[in-house]
């Protein structure tokens, strides 16, 4: 389609710097400079995708909002995403818009969610979504430019303004972007999307409401029972334990290999994990967790982490090098939001 | 000169009606509307309470929404429509 049949209204400024701080004034950017969405931008964008201005990605029943291609195309540009990145965005606020991550929550919420965006299969390679060093850090477009542009379509389509609507108490980084890729190439596991019911050759984004990501050390244990003892140990008292909120789990090169090479897979990373990481009643009552008193077998009443193993979603990625892995908790509760899974569609 | 696009969604002009508030709470029925977060349920309760001795509300009936991060849902919203006349809704915190 032509630059013509966009919709949206039209502003102009002198030049590219002074569009650039006409964003600014206006109130659209996330506190960065962004590149000026343009007509041709934003019709490069779609045609990428191949979609219509007028297809609506999601429609967030919470805020009564249609999200239309034009505009995400116009968030995205903003962002710095090169056209290619597209699709991924579209499935990424498809997640948003998904019933079961139920947007009120996240979108708003004094707890702070961040949307974690974890793109599996072939469309992260081709792209160059990052999955090896620095994974949450500087460096890579693709994984900070499609981050930006999801929570930029939050601000300017949804209404999730910073200390209006968006009101998070802290916030965190990961709500400026917060993408990552798995590292299919090295892992010896089930990526998360094929885990989560879709084809290896597919591509697809599993979207998490989330909290910041929590790095844990074990530098001296080379067995998968040593390093998930430790992981379990950090992960046991973290996040909102009442809330039992669903997990990500990040493997990085060390422990993949050293838990690997025991033979576990992630199904028995989950299990481990959900039988290690429960806290006694008398515990979570002691440090003001739950509400009461201690009663007699508080003490060998266990509350697990999260409902289910299955709540656990485990991901190998994050550099070669170092013996560091991280759990990052979910937003709130798993019945307040789950994590989606959408293709990624090219 | 260059153009660029409004990233933001222009809403079409709707209008929204609120219900008048009512002179007096006098013979009112209350409806209160409680979010399930701690002591949420005994804050709101006591507002209720307040209503019905101090400004002679006839009642105060309590819904309960399915969690904090969702909207009241249809049933909720429905039957204060019919059998409410004022409705407090309130977070626990």
């Amino acid at each position: 389609m032509g630059p013509a049949a966009l919709t949206s209204k039209r502003l102009t400024a002198a030049g590219e710097t002074e569009a650039i701080e006409l964003c600014f004034s206006q109130g659209w950017t996330d506190g960065l400079p962004v590149v000026p969405p343009t007509p041709d931008r934003v019709g490069r964008m779609l045609a990428a995708a191949r979609l219509d201005p007028a297809h609506e990605v999601a429609y967030v029943a919470h805020r009564a909002v249609s999200v239309t291609a034009e505009k995400v195309a116009i968030n995205a540009v903003m962002a710095g995403c090169r056209p290619e990145y597209m699709p991924v965005v579209v499935a990424a606020i498809e997640g948003i818009g998904d019933p079961r991550w139920s947007y009120h929550g996240p979108g708003t919420s004094t707890a702070g969610a961040a949307v974690l965006v974890i793109v599996s299969g072939p469309v992260a390679r081709e792209l160059g979504v990052n999955a090896g060093d620095n994974l949450f850090g500087p460096g890579w477009r693709a994984n900070l430019t499609i981050g930006r542009a999801v929570r930029l379509v939050m601000r300017n389509v949804c209404g999730s303004l910073p200390g209006t609507l968006d009101r998070g108490t802290l916030g965190h980084p990961g709500k400026l972007s917060y993408v990552i890729a798995e590292n299919e190439a090295e892992s010896p596991w089930s990526p998360v999307h094929v885990e989560r019911g879709f084809r290896p050759e597919q591509s697809a984004v599993t979207i998490v409401a989330a909290a910041g990501p929590r790095q844990f050390y074990n530098q001296l244990s080379n067995t998968a029972e040593g390093v998930l003892t430790t992981l379990a140990d950090d992960m046991r008292v973290s996040g909102n334990l009442m809330g039992q909120p669903q997990y990500v789990v990040v493997l990085a090169g060390e422990h993949m290999r050293t838990i690997a090479d025991d033979g576990w897979t992630k199904a028995m990373i989950r299990e481990f994990l959900f039988a290690n990481t429960q806290n006694s009643h008398a515990h979570l009552k002691r440090t003001h967790q739950m509400a009461g008193r201690v009663e007699p077998g508080d003490e060998t009443r266990m509350r697990p982490l999260v409902e289910s193993p299955d709540d656990i979603l485990v991901v190998a990625a994050g550099g070669r090098a170092g013996a560091f892995s991280c759990y990052i908790p979910g937003w709130g509760g798993k019945r307040s939001s789950q994590a989606v899974t959408k293709e990624v569609k090219r | 000169m260059i153009e660029i696009l409004d990233p933001t969604v222009e809403i079409a002009t709707q209008s929204v009606t609120f219900v008048p508030r009512p002179d007096s709470l006098a013979g009112k029925r209350i409806g209160l509307v409680e979010n399930t977060k701690f002591n949420s349920d005994r804050l709101l309760q006591r507002i209720g309470d307040i209503l019905v001795a101090e400004y002679g509300a006839a009642e105060a009936r309590m819904w309960r929404k399915r969690n904090a991060s969702v909207p009241a849902h249809e049933e909720i919203v429905q039957e204060l429509r019919e059998t409410c006349d004022v409705m407090v809704a309130g977070i626990g915190d």
